[in-house]
């Protein structure tokens, strides 16, 4: 029962942080609210029992990431007369949101015409660390391998595109 | 749930919550009379009550009693009010929950039911503690932001660029000790340095990982922001940094945060490298085997201690010009008295121990009091080395600090990484 | 004189330096000794304990100012407003009369130091061809809640004993 509460809580915050987040004009006001939305995201985590997720959605993405995001704001030293005028923002927000409207209405028929399938509940243990690392390293670990692969290239490309300006410059 | 359940939570959480709090006051006493005394200096010692003086710790009391009276002031100039204010309180806070995860005692087993020793039972352990220091940083990037000031924002900058270059060898240190440990559930971390290694040896972190302990010890220093790598506040170079806008108890929850946050990374690092609340060769099953021999030797020795230390108190605690009718001389006898009354009745509870003989939760419960004063001891210890750092070595230069970070932290980490696990794989 | 040369040599260049962490151990060894000296034993440390005992002061010292006077009490100065107009922070103030005692021709009626202006120089004592001003009191801390009692006046100038012996006075040196 508690639980559920939870849930719906977790799930309330983190869609007002998400409308925070595309509806605040100052661009610190925006990443504050999307720190909002992954702490509620990491809430939600925690009610399915997924410690390892938790944590990591606390450490990597609320700690980390919005960190980088919010030095990068305050670098950036952002003043009033900095912010582009955003004219006509209800309007467009209120035609996209009516655009939007049959596509879910659409999505909600479907989703209430699906059959009840089977849900089985899952133990506790398994969202700690060591049922995830034996899962992402036994069975998944040639996906793991290409996405950090991946992830290293996007590094490096970004890298090298940087350092490419200075010496054009 | 019984009362008795109800009760030992209740306990644990004060336990969680009071320590660090208390441990404010501890640690500003021993940061000002240990500056004093590493400088040949005596520190701040005139401050008291009826006379009495405590060693220097009512000046703590009158430091707390102005920043509360001071006029809380915010700057006309600032846009941004709110974070303005939540800065101070997510500093503090975040200082204070990451805390909660770190076990202060064994297991407690009372009537064939077992309760964890640790504020939150987290499986997570080691995770929360670098989440709560991720988010730290938070605070001080919005004081410095929010503050509208150039100090405030080229501390906030420091600090962030700090935090985040020193979060990455903190976390690989952890990794290699994970290697070793095989969980991140501190409780366990504390229970497997119970063992001994070759049979003498206790299984200390320290001893395991004595690279990883000099990796974790200077990014936790850089990561509570004390010297040597106190840029965000470089009083020399950028004023007072993030805090330069914030007066009254604003700037007390930065103060006092400082300290919650020094408090718990050095719960962390006993816990991870020096055994937590072990006591060297004395598991906890070991201790309620032997409790009674135990308890004898205690009782020998609580007399031998309180006997040097009321010599130290006679020797020091008196005026060092001349004073007809010292007082000090009058406030050292009570405090002598008092001791030895407290030495008394600690004496008195042991002697029941031993005479009585009790039921086997007496000797649990024995136990987990002596596993408490130990890792408060060690965490106090540690507490004083960040001090002892702090007046030993000069602050780092800007870029000296984020190359050690990168080109000698990083390197470190992930090359004992590599050798931690050959020598485990190699073991196992 | 001779300018010496002395050539430090550099440190910090060694293998052993250059890891630092050794380094900062001694470091940590050498705070630790005064630590635990003065833990032991607190009266080992170089602290005067202030209000209680106060600091030795020389007759060189230069403290508050006092006007001196003759053997019968009159006042020594002739109100020539030599420390007046040498006085670089402008803080002596002298309005002069005629003197009846026949001791000399003129003499101060009202003579002001405003101590907050001063910046015990002691070039009015210098320029003093009576000896009348002297820096002599041993008053090192001159404080007040009010402005207008730091500007001193003639009587109070002349009420302040000297703190040392008219010998050890003239041994000053200067």
């Amino acid at each position: 029962m508690l639980s559920q509460w939870l849930f719906y809580a977790f799930a309330t915050v983190s869609v007002l942080g998400a409308l925070g987040l595309i509806l605040s004009r100052h661009p610190m006001n925006g990443a504050m609210w999307f720190v909002v939305t992954l702490v509620s995201l990491a809430g939600l985590y925690s009610l399915l029992s997924a410690s390892l997720l938790f944590a990591l959605q606390l450490i990597v993405y609320a700690g980390a990431i919005m960190s980088l995001i919010i030095f990068i704001i305050m670098f950036l030293n952002i003043q009033p007369a900095d912010i582009p005028d955003e004219k006509g923002k209800w309007a467009y927000l209120l035609g996209g949101c009516l655009a939007v409207t049959p596509i879910g209405l659409l999505l909600l028929k479907i989703v209430s015409t699906l059959p009840g399938g089977e849900i089985d509940i899952v133990g506790n243990g398994f969202g700690n660390v060591k049922s995830v690392g034996m899962v992402l390293f036994r069975d998944w670990l040639l996906p793991f391998e290409i996405v950090s692969i991946l992830l290293l290239v996007a590094l490096v490309g970004a890298v090298v595109l940087a350092g490419k300006k200075e010496i054009t410059q | 749930m019984s009362q008795l359940d109800i009760l030992l939570v209740v306990l644990r959480v004060a336990f969680g919550a009071f320590i660090p709090i208390c441990f404010i006051a501890i640690g500003v006493w021993m940061e000002r009379r240990g500056a004093g005394f590493i400088q040949d200096r005596l520190g701040p010692n005139r401050c008291n009550i009826f006379g009495f003086r405590f060693g220097g710790l009512v000046q703590n009391l009158a430091d707390g009693v102005k920043l509360i009276f001071k006029e809380d002031m915010i700057a006309g100039h600032i846009p941004h009010r709110f974070y303005f204010v939540l800065a101070p309180v997510l500093v503090f806070f975040t200082a204070l929950v990451s805390f909660a995860a770190i076990p202060f005692a064994d297991t407690l087993v009372l009537g064939g039911r077992s309760y964890i020793m640790q504020t939150i039972p987290f499986d997570i352990g080691i995770l929360w503690f670098l989440a709560c220091t991720g988010f730290a940083v938070y605070g001080i990037i919005l004081a410095g932001w929010s503050s509208h000031n150039k100090y405030g924002i080229l501390g906030g900058l420091r600090s962030a660029a700090q935090v985040i270059a020193y979060e990455i060898p903190m976390g690989l240190a952890v990794v290699s000790l994970l290697v070793v440990y095989g969980t991140v559930n501190l409780s366990e971390i504390a229970r497997f340095q119970g063992q001994l290694l070759f049979g003498f040896i206790p299984m200390w972190g320290v001893i395991l990982q004595p690279l990883g302990v000099v990796i974790f010890i200077v990014a936790a220093f850089a990561e509570t922001n004390r010297t040597p790598f106190d840029f965000a506040e470089g009083e020399s170079e950028i004023v007072a940094g993030f805090h330069i806008e914030y007066s009254s108890m604003k700037f007390g929850m930065f103060f006092l945060g400082e300290y919650v946050a020094m408090f718990a990374s050095s719960a962390i690092i006993v816990t991870l490298f020096f055994g937590g609340y072990q006591i060297p060769w004395l598991a906890t099953e070991t201790m309620v085997a032997y409790a009674q021999p135990i308890a004898i030797v205690l009782m020998l020795l609580l007399p031998v201690i309180t006997y040097y230390f009321t010599n130290w108190i006679r020797k020091n605690n008196v005026s060092h010009y001349y004073r007809p009718n010292d007082p000090l001389v009058r406030e050292a006898n009570v405090y002598i008295k008092i001791c030895w009354i407290l030495a008394a009745a600690v004496e008195l509870i042991l002697l029941t121990l031993v005479v009585i003989n009790p039921s086997a939760d007496g000797v649990r419960i024995f136990v987990v009091l002596l596993q408490m004063a130990t890792f408060l001891l060690k965490a106090t210890i540690m507490c004083f080395v960040y001090v002892w750092v702090r007046w030993t070595l000069p602050r780092f230069r800007y870029d000296q600090l984020q190359k050690l970070g990168w080109q000698i932290l990083l390197p470190m980490s992930l090359v004992n990484i590599f050798i931690t696990s050959a020598v485990v794989v190699a073991l196992s | 004189m001779t300018v010496k040369i002395k050539t430090l040599e550099r440190q910090g260049s060694t293998f052993i330096e250059r890891l630092y962490l050794i380094e900062v151990f001694r470091g940590m060894r050498t705070t630790f000794d005064h630590f635990w000296r003065i833990l032991l034993d607190n009266s080992k440390s170089y602290v005067r304990h202030y209000p209680e005992v106060k600091p030795e002061i020389t007759p060189r010292w230069r403290g508050r100012h006092r006007l001196t006077t003759h053997d019968d009490g009159t006042v020594k100065c002739v109100a020539c407003f030599m420390c007046q107009t040498n006085c670089p922070s402008h803080c002596i103030s002298i309005e002069a009369a005629e003197r009846v005692d026949g001791k000399s021709e003129k003499m101060p009626v009202r003579f002001e130091i405003d101590l907050l202006e001063c910046i015990y120089c002691g070039y009015c004592v210098e320029a003093c061809p009576m000896d009348a001003i002297r820096m002599d009191t041993g008053i090192y801390s001159v404080i007040s809640s009010e402005r207008s009692s730091l500007v001193k006046g003639m009587d109070e100038l002349l009420a302040t004993p000297g703190a040392f012996s008219e010998e050890d006075y003239r041994k000053r040196g200067l």
